[in-house]
């Protein structure tokens, strides 16, 4: 079962496949070849979408052309920014595996798997 | 006054001598839940007793008014004011004023610190959020999503729901068994709520970052709660044979991931304050404490313990009934 957020995963998802303006009906038209979905729904999650400064809209006749106010890449890039800036200014609450380390440490590390796998092959 | 400062003396005193003898005996993560609430304890303590300091001040400020007024009342009866009226007004003031800047100064911080934890569970929420739309699903029962990145990383967000994050380099660089414990690692941190005492450290140490207890005692929380977490995935196959193997599986993933993040340079501000955390986890993975350490490095934590959160409770107390 998909909610909501699952929703607006998929809509980004699309939009930026298409990398082009793309209207409501384009979006629920693709939409509802795979799954049973109301056409409102779709509307009101773009437009919930928007309200969260997700997707830009230019008005067009009756209909609005929806576009992603950044790239999939750009929001990577910063969601790795602020993962990766552990210890520093980043406020999110995050527990890394491994946080960054030092490159001295992990030279060390580095040779202590070198070992491991000289010791124990494949 | 003098209950106050001593009670506050004591405060200051444990906040910059405890560090010591708790980061050594934390150190080696021999026993990291006991660590953990050494530290918590030591933290908590110090914290009552500043305020049970500022307390006993203002019990003290306002206990001494009405002797105050009557050597007033009486100086102006009598139309003489002798010196000691002088001596009198300028202590119940000056004890006042003291009082007075200490209660601002809590509800500064107070403030500050209620800011910086309401900052970060909302960059925390909005983190998972965009993660979960930025991110493709990872197949399996987790809530895991991948982002398209070099740096191999893997983290876990709190929230509604808790997100694992991981990146296409972390995939690069772990097979799937590795994977595996380091998912059970992340989801240790998550039903652990890990996060909660992250976030309430971390808050404490940016808004009073000049108390030694704070600022070490957010990283040693940190080390500490990566320990309990790699514990917890080791555990994941019970303590026989099979655990051997998954603690293992969890330190050549450590060291994978660990030798891979080199590949990504980074900033020298960007390291955490504690270095050294990954070999700490590596070496505890690789040769786990004799039992017998463990029992003795458990019992003294543990007394420790006890023995901090005996003088929270029994300094205000002796100070109150004056002995």
């Amino acid at each position: 079962m998909h909610g909501f957020g699952d929703l607006e995963a998929v809509i980004m998802h699309r939009v930026w496949e298409h990398g082009r303006p793309v209207t409501v009906r384009e979006l629920f038209d693709e939409l509802a070849a795979k799954r049973t979905i109301a056409y409102t729904t779709v509307m009101s999650t773009m437009d919930n979408l928007h309200r969260k400064r997700w997707l830009d809209r230019v008005k067009e006749g009756k209909a609005y052309r929806y576009t992603a106010t950044a790239s999939r890449e750009e929001y990577s890039a910063r969601l790795m920014r602020e993962a990766l800036a552990g210890g520093g200014d980043a406020e999110a609450v995050l527990s890394h595996f491994v946080a960054q380390i030092g490159s001295g440490e992990s030279e060390a590390l580095r040779s202590v798997l070198r070992k491991l796998r000289v010791r124990r092959p494949g | 006054m003098i209950p106050a400062l001593a009670v506050f003396g004591c405060a200051i005193v444990m906040a910059w001598v405890l560090p010591l003898p708790l980061g050594r005996l934390s150190r080696d993560g021999v026993s990291p839940r006991l660590g953990l609430a050494a530290w918590l304890t030591a933290i908590t303590s110090v914290l009552a007793l500043a305020l049970a300091a500022l307390g006993l001040l203002a019990r003290t400020v306002v206990g001494g008014w009405p002797s105050f007024a009557r050597t007033v009342c009486e100086s102006v009866t009598t139309g003489v004011c002798p010196p000691a009226v002088y001596r009198s007004a300028a202590y119940e003031l000056g004890l006042a004023a003291v009082a007075f800047l200490g209660g601002i100064t809590l509800i500064v911080l107070g403030c500050r610190y209620g800011r910086s934890l309401r900052r970060a569970s909302l960059s925390t929420r909005e983190h998972a959020e965009t993660a979960r739309i930025v991110g493709r699903r990872a197949a399996g029962p987790d809530a895991a999503f991948v982002l398209d990145a070099a740096p191999p990383a893997v983290y876990c967000v709190p929230g509604r729901p808790p997100t694992i994050v991981l990146t296409t380099g972390a995939l690069a660089v772990l097979d799937a068994e590795q994977l595996a414990a380091v998912l059970a690692h992340e989801r240790a941190h998550l039903a652990g709520r890990h996060h909660l005492l992250l976030a309430v450290t971390r808050s404490l140490a940016a808004v009073a970052p000049a108390i030694p207890l704070f600022t070490r005692g957010t990283a040693e929380v940190a080390r500490l709660a990566e320990m309990r977490a790699d514990d917890a995935a080791a555990r994941r196959a019970g303590r026989g044979p099979g655990h051997e193997r998954e603690r293992r599986t969890l330190l050549t993933a450590l060291l994978a991931m660990g030798a891979g993040g080199a590949a990504a340079p980074v900033p020298a501000s960007w390291l955490p304050a504690t270095g050294g955390v990954v070999a700490a986890r590596v070496r505890r993975l690789a040769e786990p404490p004799a039992p017998a350490r463990l029992a003795a490095y458990g019992l003294t934590l543990a007394a420790g313990t006890l023995a901090i959160a005996a003088v929270a409770v029994l300094v205000p107390v002796l100070a109150v009934t004056g002995i």
